[in-house]
């Protein structure tokens, strides 16, 4: 009881000495802005790449980029993280979104403290925003791969290894996920429509771990032994389904793709594991978001999407000055 | 004894916000502590953790544990985001809280299946509801048909992210429940009950106790507050996810014993626990707050926990001594 009274005289204390909310001064004139971008997850290439691009534009423009994020791709685990982001009061916040739904409300805080809000490559809600329409309206700006397109990639170069016939699985995360949806989305209907000999299989989803992926791998193979290709629809899913043909000694009639280019890729590019990568362009992606939210700031308007692009990178060209700047860095 | 462990979290709470305040200040030059939005935002990140860890307090209390509060949450978030999306949001509150209790009937059968294996067929709790962790996961990704499930209710929305007098409505739920639990569990005999029971259950079986029974209402009681914790995911986030309670299991499991639980059983305190959430809350906020590298957030909760397990050992050592 006694304790109970302590922690009821101690919230009195705490509300009592409260004062304002955060509101943060916007200065017209200012120019030392202070950009916020919070990833995914902090211990990603793809993200640390995407930072190197957007330390890069705040070098070149004088001003400063800070990075904070979760430890893992969770919007339970990222809320937090962006309320204490949105307390520090930046002129801008960059984020990844970590689900297209679930992290509409808690962004709706940094809007309504007035932080103009750019998704870098997941976005929320539709992903269109500033049209009128959905409760995920209010970013500014998407800067992101066309997912969609990059599904697309993925299918033409599977297909065309694969001759154009065959079965093939895409060995995806969970749903939910804006840019792995897009990506599933984009391979089954270049699938569909392009090479109707080749049939899509049920997705397996893996919960991006690589192992659960090896062993769905062989179970897709113990029910279809005449599989024929495994998209990765991200990396753990592209390396775990790459091990599981390894594994089964099946890397001579599986076509492997996946999506992502950290370092690693390079390695299982010429080990065979993987026949080909998608390569995104995330630096691209940090360049632009930080350069998206300076012309905002300055009072500039600015595209509501900018889309960046993709690099095929396979065993013929993995060894290329110019395709090595688009595998990622660590 | 008690009183004194309860000292020492409240000491290390008090320290480690005195600690962002300072570095707060001479870093950024804000105040850390005493801002509304600060101390809501810590409060709700705390009370999501706390609504997971109430019920399994009296549960480890009582010499056992419950991992499946996890897949609990997310199975309520699920049911009750499902339950509006077939009504419809129209009906306004009537269909919130019908999905409520839809919600919290499904957690409920998450707890009774949980007491039934360990009550009536003698599963040890940590194998158990291990096993009912992968199932609720998986009628909860089966009931979501794999996605998760957005909904437009804003009355769900308000139920998540409205305030009452200032005080964010999770918080003052997670506040409401862990004042229920604190009744339970000191002032009951039902909370003497659950000691005895974690310190000797042949004692307690002696005194004529049904262990049975009450290690079944146990389970209910950890399956409902981290249901509830899954109502309020869903109304945070206007969307249920299965594995809504997954991220923070460790953090929930962690803010117990921090709090002075012990794996051995028949110790720890509501108050405990929930000064164990706030411990973990503000590490949280404060790291990024103060603008320290994200990375130094492994660390903090890697000490967290190691500090956890040196009270619970220290204090053991201490209770052999003075007993």
């Amino acid at each position: 009881m006694k304790n109970l009274l302590k922690s009821a005289a101690l919230a009195a204390a705490l509300l009592g000495a409260v004062a304002s909310a955060p509101v943060h001064a916007q200065d017209g004139a200012k120019k030392d802005f202070k950009i916020t971008l919070v990833p995914g997850l902090t211990t990603d290439a793809f993200y640390i790449t995407m930072n190197r691009g957007a330390q890069a534009a705040a070098k070149a423009l004088g001003i400063t980029v800070d990075f904070q994020g979760a430890e893992e791709f969770d919007p339970v685990l990222q809320t937090p993280v962006l309320d204490a982001v949105i307390a520090r009061g930046p002129d801008a916040i960059l984020i990844a979104p970590t689900d297209a739904t679930q992290m509409i409300e808690p962004l709706r805080r940094a809007n309504e403290a007035g932080i103009p809000v750019v998704t870098v490559d997941t976005f929320i809600d539709d992903g269109k925003y500033q049209d009128g329409s959905g409760d995920g309206d209010f970013p500014v700006s998407s800067i992101s791969s066309d997912n969609v397109l990059g599904g697309r990639m993925a299918a033409r170069a599977m297909a065309e290894d694969m001759g154009g016939k065959g079965k093939v699985y895409i060995s995806n995360v969970r749903p939910g996920i804006s840019t792995t949806d897009q990506r599933e989305e984009g391979f089954k209907a270049e699938m569909t429509g392009k090479f109707p000999d080749i049939e899509v299989l049920d997705t397996q989803y893996n919960e991006n771990d690589a192992s659960l992926a090896a062993s769905q791998f062989q179970a897709v193979l113990a029910r279809n032994p005449d599989i024929a290709g495994v998209f990765g629809a991200n990396l753990f899913s592209a390396i775990g389904a790459g091990n599981g043909v390894a594994g089964a000694n099946k890397s001579e009639d599986v076509t492997v793709i996946a999506f992502d280019a950290p370092p690693s890729i390079v390695d299982n590019i010429k080990s065979g594991v993987v026949d080909a990568a998608i390569a995104q362009h995330p630096a691209e992606i940090g360049y632009y978001g930080v350069m998206t939210a300076y012309a905002v700031l300055t009072g500039q308007s600015v595209p509501t999407t900018i889309g960046t692009g993709f690099t095929v990178i396979d065993a013929d060209n993995v060894d290329d000055e110019a395709i090595a700047k688009f595998i990622y860095s660590e | 004894m008690k009183s004194l462990l309860n000292a020492w979290s409240w000491l290390f709470l008090v320290l480690i916000l005195g600690f962002f305040e300072i570095y707060a200040r001479m870093e950024t030059g804000q105040t850390f502590l005493f801002r509304i939005y600060n101390i809501q935002s810590i409060s709700v990140a705390a009370s999501q953790i706390l609504l997971l860890s109430l019920g399994l307090t009296l549960v480890v209390v009582a010499g056992h544990i419950d991992l499946s509060i996890a897949f609990s949450t997310g199975l309520a978030a699920v049911v009750m985001a499902l339950v509006i999306r077939i009504i419809g949001p129209e009906s306004g509150w009537l269909v919130v809280i019908l999905a409520m209790g839809a919600g919290l009937l499904s957690a409920v059968l998450v707890g009774l299946v949980n007491g039934w294996l360990v009550a009536q067929l003698n599963v040890p709790s940590f194998i158990g509801t291990l096993g009912t962790f992968g199932i609720a996961r998986g009628v909860a990704l089966i009931v979501a048909g794999g996605a998760t499930v957005s909904i437009r209710s804003e009355e769900a929305r308000s139920f998540g992210n409205g305030e009452i007098l200032g005080i964010p409505v999770p918080v003052l739920l997670a506040l409401v429940l862990a004042a229920a639990c604190h009744f339970l569990l000191t002032y009951t005999k039902f909370g003497v009950h659950t000691y005895a029971l974690g310190a000797n259950r042949a004692s307690v079986e002696r005194a004529g106790v049904d262990v049975k029974k009450h290690l079944v209402m146990l389970f209910v009681i950890s399956a409902i507050t981290a249901g509830i914790g899954g109502l309020v995911y869903t109304g945070r986030f206007s969307a249920g996810a299965a594995n809504a309670g997954e991220p923070i299991l460790l953090y929930a499991v962690a803010a117990v014993f921090i709090g002075g639980a012990s794996l051995t059983g028949g110790q720890g305190t509501v108050i405990g626990t929930v000064i164990g959430a706030f411990i973990i809350a503000v590490i949280q906020f404060g790291l990024v707050f103060s603008g320290l590298p994200p990375y130094w957030q492994f660390v903090a909760v890697g000490l967290v926990i190691i500090v956890a397990v040196l009270v619970d050992q220290s204090r053991d050592k201490l209770t052999g001594k003075l007993s």
